[in-house]
């Protein structure tokens, strides 16, 4: 199940952040978003290391938590996301394809006339969107 | 990693034995330990100690009942006690002695190999040998015979130094083959049940698995200690399903407990092995593995500090392995299927983690505590002499009875009760913040600020909890700036919580207005809101909770209500809280103060409007009682009171001295700017620049907000990331790009006018007045001071002495000569403090005081050295208003280019008198020296005309014209004449040409004469009107010529032409053509005549002739004209045949006037005087 996802401005500002959890533990969620960005900007840094996965925009398991997976994923202007899940057992292919359908979430919201770049998501219809794809996730693999 | 025996965290070393001959023990030992791999020394003076000591130990063992899985002291037994060979050492002196020692030595052997034989030790026989002993085969044989060894057992041990070494490399192979012998024996026996699979329990299987695995330690072969390590630990996972030996809680601790033990054995091997990926993916299997065996909720702890342990013991082994790691990056990360992450090869990440699980043990032993206080109150020292039992994991009550000790097993609840005791026992906070430090420490050494500062917050929190507040403050502030960097606003709210609360328990009441004043003016919305039980101090981050603070803060400084648990503090009303805003503090969206002036540029006195414009961020609006604005002028400074607080009149009479401007509503509403526009005025010039606002709430409290332009204003912090809608400071949009905080101050208007009078050209030469007018027409002039300067026009600079020639009067073609005053006033009339400095292109004049609609007038004289045009600036500097030296100084420029140009222009030119030549040597074959020169014939008269030309636009007189000889020694070498000196008034016209006429006589043969300077004196002819303003009409300028230098020589041969002055046609004249030779010698002169039309003559056409020396022949022509009019003569040419020179008198010289009849009128007379006057002259 996802936790939690992020979307990470250029400064490392959140953008639209949103833990899907009934417990308490949202503050959690926000630090463990909060330090996936050192492996975001390490693995950005030296690229070398990712050697295949070079001028790819999923970028992999970012952070070990026990209790948590934290996927990133960096766009072509450089916003990340994040994905933190609780799954322990995640297959790489499900999580490349819900990146893919955030993303194109994220097009669509940030492509909206009335929004500003570099301002904190507000639009409820991404909200739901990505409600929509969270609640979903994992689902499309079993079929 | 400490909390283990040290014979589980170090590798095992071999254990051999020693017995008798003492005196060997240390050198034997010694090189055991030297060896590679080294081997441990057990040192038995004599026989019977062996026996003892092997023969406890097998006593203990006897009772094998499977009550543990490992005994605790199995391996330290089997490193310290049980040696793998036991090496006898004899003296071959006792072995070849008498019977009675031969009898010795076979008991001690019988001994020997009674005690070792149970436990399969081998036994390895030393004979010490002396240097002179001689060997007995016999007894040697006899001696193996009885120890039952093989031959090569049996060794010979010479102390003596030359074969020392040798017997100590034999000693020791051979110890170290048996001791192999006998791990690997030890090793298969027990190896075998195993691989028969006929063991009864898992316990045993477990039990011997690590056996084997310890055995091959010994032995160095690290791949089976690994395999056996592992299958032991498989084993004893299974048991966790299986086995019933214990009770639950005790069976967990101790499978868990073992299996500590041997996934650190496994650890300790994968990572010495170098394979660190194998070890972080076994280290993250066995964390899998036993996650979820919590246990009994009421031991939870347990298991927590279990992991807890995990953690750091595997970050421990990591950070000490580290050494020989590679750098991270360049580690495979892990497969498809188990990807690994950075972190997890980073000992920081196992340290941090083992902290979070040492907090959860706190927690869950906390509620542990709590739990057995409320339900078992009487402590009935059922957790006393409580020890651990023999095996690891287990722990039993120890129970003495009379002399003896006896193990008694204990029942959950007792070690329930036991393990709760033992947990208080621990202060827990102090390790996890040493945990948290650590791995702080090594992510900053990473340079990995998140997870660095993620670390120090906890750290900050297990401060706080401990009650430190003021290293918890100081980290947290370190976090919260990071946040704040970032736009984290819901951690940075709950670290901003923590800081609040520490300044609040630390009651610095300043901090935690400023702390809570942040907060309340954080945005959050209610969208990203986090309703959670689990925040920190600062409640949970939400809109009413800000509400709940800024209501709070501003209680406190309204003085209203006093903050609860604010201790330590003084009332607020004793003394004011000042809080600074400035452009990077954390407070600005607080209170922001944006100032535009809206002109750029405003002049002195005249007022102008300012826009201050306040925003707050504050989730309710708040209500400002004054303003004050500051100014780097503070004159300018002004206030502003709040009207419905504070009425005008009640304003406190010190503030009388600045101006106080009344509003009606200081209310700033939340992300709303207030707006106030004011008049602002200022008398000095310069840069006005609006330096903070002071707002002030309450009697005690004031925010001085440092002011900032809209035009270069950065957004909010935090905010600038919130979709709000954004407003402008200033009404007007434009000011709000363009408004700036300081605007330039002009200087008033001058009120007097400077007139310079002058404008037509300057001539060279002359004291050009420049008329200066200061008329003042609305100031008064004070401390006036007239600064004069001149220009080149084209950009030459100044005239100044700094020029590359400084005493060459040629620098300065223009020269400022003085000022001259004002009719009547004498310069000894000006006081001391005027101040009057004239240098070449730079005047500084003092202006005297000047009233309102008075002038004052000076001339400048400027003297033109060369014809160029100049710019002369006057600037007038004057104070308007007092004699205060500081006061604002008002300037007037004024500028006035002016043409200098010549006056006249002087020429001169030489002339031989009219038919008369001079034959000169140097005009016929030029030399290169002279020939720059005018040559002129010596003690023949000359002819020089000096003309004048007057190339100014203004009408000149002419005063006088001579020639000045400046050296007395040359006068004598020519003498020069010419007519009288009075010009009377020649006046010349623009244009018009003046000449004069010299006759000049050189007396001495020079290649290079000077002639001296023409000096013209004139001035400027004053016509009809008077233009005394000008010029100084008085003064005549002389204008000096310099003539050029002339070559005079000696001319060999004079021709004359001489013939009348005018003919009549038909009427026959003479022309005749003197030759005189001046010089000593004979003159050969041959000569040709041409003829012309106009004449016919008699006489020869060409000849030679001789010249007698200093005499003169004369050729004589008689001719008749033949045509009227201007004639030219028929030609002669002479060619001198010494000098080869040929010499054509001027056609000019050779022409006459031919008139058709006499004239009738008496002219002629007047024509032969005039022509008569020139010549003779």
């Amino acid at each position: 199940m996802i936790v939690c996802v992020a979307v990470v401005g250029h400064q490392n500002n959140p953008l639209y952040i949103q833990s899907f959890t009934d417990a308490d533990d949202a503050l959690k969620l926000h630090h463990i978003v909060h330090c996936s960005l050192d492996v975001v900007d390490e693995r950005v840094n030296n690229p070398k290391k990712s050697g295949p996965t070079l001028n790819e925009t999923f970028l992999g398991l970012l952070y070990p938590t026990e209790n948590y997976k934290v996927y990133g994923y960096l766009t072509n202007t450089k916003v990340k996301f994040i994905l933190v899940t609780t799954d322990l057992d995640v297959r790489d292919a499900d999580v490349r394809n819900f990146f893919r359908r955030f993303h194109a979430a994220y097009v669509d919201a940030v492509s909206n006339p009335f929004h500003v770049p570099g301002k904190k998501i507000t639009s409820r219809t991404f909200a739901e969107r990505v409600s929509t794809i969270v609640k979903s996730f994992g689902l499309s693999s079993a079929g | 990693m400490e909390e283990y025996p040290e014979e589980f965290r170090s590798p095992p070393v071999r254990l051999v034995a020693l017995v008798g001959c003492p005196e060997q023990h240390g050198l034997i030992s010694t090189h055991f330990l030297s060896q590679q791999p080294p081997i441990n020394t057990l040192a038995l003076p004599h026989f019977s100690k062996l026996s003892l000591l092997l023969h406890r130990s097998s006593k203990s063992s006897s009772s094998s009942s499977a009550a543990g899985i490992l005994k605790r002291d199995w391996l330290v037994k089997h490193r310290t006690k049980i040696p793998a060979v036991v090496g006898a050492l004899f003296l071959w002196d006792h072995v070849s002695g008498d019977p009675a020692q031969w009898v010795q030595v076979c008991s001690d052997l019988d001994e020997l190999k009674a005690a070792i034989r149970p436990r399969n030790i081998k036994l390895l026989l030393l004979v010490v040998v002396g240097q002179s002993d001689e060997i007995s085969e016999d007894r040697l044989l006899a001696l193996r015979k009885r120890a039952e060894v093989d031959s090569k057992y049996l060794l010979l041990f010479n102390p003596d130094p030359s074969q020392l070494n040798n017997s100590l490399q034999r000693l020791g192979a051979s110890f170290a083959e048996l001791a192999t012998t006998f791990y690997r024996d030890e090793g298969r026996r027990i190896k075998a049940p195993i691989e028969k699979k006929n063991l009864s329990s898992l316990d045993l299987q477990v039990r011997y698995c690590f056996k084997v695995a310890v055995y091959a330690e010994f032995r160095r072969d690290w791949v089976e200690a690994l395999r056996f390590y592992e299958d032991a630990y498989h084993a004893l996972r299974e048991m966790v399903a299986t086995s019933t030996r214990l009770p639950p809680i005790q069976r967990l601790l101790e499978i868990r407990t073992v299996a500590e033990h041997l996934h650190f054995k496994i650890s300790t091997l994968l990572l010495h092995g170098g394979k660190l990926i194998e070890a972080v993916t076994w280290f993250r299997q066995h964390i899998v593995s036993y996650k979820n065996l919590v246990g009994p909720p009421k031991v939870i702890f347990l298991h927590w500090e279990w992991l807890s342990r995990q953690f750091l013991v595997f970050a421990e082994l990591l950070d000490s392995s580290s050494a020989t790691l590679q750098s991270v990056s360049s580690l495979p990360l892990g497969t498809v299927e188990q990807p690994l992450t950075e972190w997890e090869f980073h000992p920081a990440y196992y340290y941090q983690s083992a902290a979070q699980h040492l907090e959860e043990k706190r927690s869950s032993l906390e509620l542990a505590v709590s739990i057995s206080e409320a339900f078992n109150d009487n402590d009935d020292g059922s957790a006393e002499s409580v020890v651990q039992s023999i095996y690891i994991g287990q722990f039993a009550r120890l129970l003495e009875q009379g002399d003896d000790l006896a193990m008694q097993f204990l029942t959950d609840d007792e070690y329930t009760l036991y393990a709760i005791a033992e947990g208080k026992r621990f202060q827990d906070s102090f390790e996890i913040i040493a945990l948290l430090k650590k791995s702080h420490e090594m992510y900053t050494n990473l340079k990995v600020q998140r997870m660095g500062s993620l670390c120090a917050f906890q750290i900050g929190r297990e401060y706080f909890s401990l009650g430190d507040f003021g290293n918890a403050k100081q980290l947290f502030d370190g976090v919260a700036n990071l946040y704040r960097q970032e736009g984290w606003v819901t951690l940075l709210w709950e670290v901003l919580g923590y800081l609040r609360e520490c300044s609040r328990k630390q009651g610095a009441v300043k901090e935690f207005v400023e702390f809570s004043l942040e907060m309340a003016a954080l945005p959050i919305s209610t969208i990203g809101s986090i309703q959670t039980s689990k925040c920190g101090p600062g409640g949970p981050a939400s809109l009413e909770q800000r509400d709940m603070i800024h209501t709070e803060i501003f209680a406190l400084v309204s003085g209203e209500a006093r903050p609860i648990s604010l201790d330590g503090t003084d009332d607020l009303k004793d003394n004011t809280l000042h809080l600074e805003i400035d452009l990077v503090s954390p407070l600005r969206s607080v209170l922001l103060a944006s100032v535009a002036f809206h002109e750029q540029i405003i002049k002195s006195g005249v007022s102008s409007l300012i826009t201050l414009s306040l925003l707050a961020q504050l989730p309710l609006s708040i209500e400002i009682d004054q303003l004050e604005v500051q100014f780097n002028q503070f004159e300018c400074n002004f206030i502003i009171m709040n009207a419905k607080k504070c009425p005008l009149e009640a304003v406190p009479s010190e503030q009388h001295d600045h101006r106080v401007e009344s509003a009606p509503s200081l209310a700033l509403v939340p992300n709303k700017w207030l707006r106030l526009t004011y008049d602002i005025k200022s008398e000095q010039s310069g840069k006005l620049e609006c330096l903070s606002v002071i707002a002030k709430m309450g009697p005690h409290f004031t925010i001085c907000c440092r002011a900032e332009s809209p035009a270069s204003m950065d957004d909010l912090p935090l905010w600038k990331f919130e979709d709000r809608v954004e407003t402008f400071p200033t009404k007007d949009p434009a000011l709000s790009f363009s408004g700036q905080k300081a605007t330039q101050v002009e200087e008033p208007d001058p009120q007097v006018d400077v007139t310079l009078g002058a404008s037509g050209p300057a001539l060279v030469g002359e004291r050009f007045l420049v008329p200066v007018t200061i008329a003042s027409r609305d100031h008064t002039i004070y401390a006036g001071e007239m600064k004069i300067n001149l220009v080149d026009v084209r950009g030459g600079g100044l005239f100044s002495p700094r020029e590359s020639e400084p005493f060459s009067m040629d620098s300065h073609h223009v020269e400022l000569l003085g000022i001259v005053g004002p009719e009547g006033e004498d310069e000894s009339q000006r006081g001391p403090d005027k101040i009057k400095k004239i240098q070449q292109s730079f005047g500084l004049v003092s202006v005297p005081f000047l009233n309102i609609g008075e002038s004052w007038s000076c001339k400048l004289e400027i003297m033109w050295h060369r014809p160029k045009p100049v710019m002369l600036f006057v600037s007038l500097g004057y104070s308007p208003n007092s004699n205060e030296l500081n006061a604002q100084k008002v300037n007037v420029h004024k500028t006035l280019r002016i043409e200098g140009k010549n006056a006249v222009l002087i020429s001169q030119h030489f002339m031989l008198p009219f038919r008369r030549d001079s034959l000169l040597l140097s005009r016929i074959k030029p030399v290169s020296d002279s020939s720059k020169f005018v040559s002129l014939p010596l003690h023949e008269t000359t002819v020089l005309v000096v003309s004048a030309k007057n190339c100014s636009e203004v009408t000149l007189q002419l005063l006088s014209m001579a020639i000045e000889v400046d050296d007395d020694g040359i006068e004598k070498s020519w003498s020069i004449q010419h007519g009288g000196e009075d010009l009377g008034t020649a006046v010349l016209v623009p244009g018009e040409e003046f000449k004069k006429v010299f006759t000049v006589i050189p007396q001495v043969d020079s290649s290079k004469l000077r002639l001296g300077m023409v000096h013209l004196k004139w001035k400027r002819h004053c016509g009809i009107e008077d233009r005394s303003g000008l010029t100084v009409t008085d003064a005549h300028v002389l204008t000096k010529h310099e003539l050029p230098d002339v070559h005079v020589e000696l001319s060999p041969i004079v021709v004359s032409l001489d013939c009348p002055p005018y003919a009549i046609l038909g009427d026959p004249f003479v022309f005749c053509v003197k030759i005189r030779n001046q010089k000593e010698l004979l003159q050969e002169v041959k000569f040709s005549l041409a003829d012309s039309q106009s004449f016919v003559l008699t006489g020869s056409h060409s000849d030679t002739v001789f010249v007698l020396p200093k005499s003169e022949h004369v050729l004589y022509y008689k001719v008749v004209p033949l045509a009227s009019g201007l004639q030219q003569l028929p030609r002669i040419s002479l060619t001198s045949v010494r000098y080869s020179a040929r010499f054509q008198p001027s056609s000019a010289a050779s022409t006459v006037f031919i008139f058709p009849s006499k004239p009738h009128c008496k002219m002629a007379g007047i024509t032969d005087q005039g022509l008569e006057s020139i010549i003779a002259d």
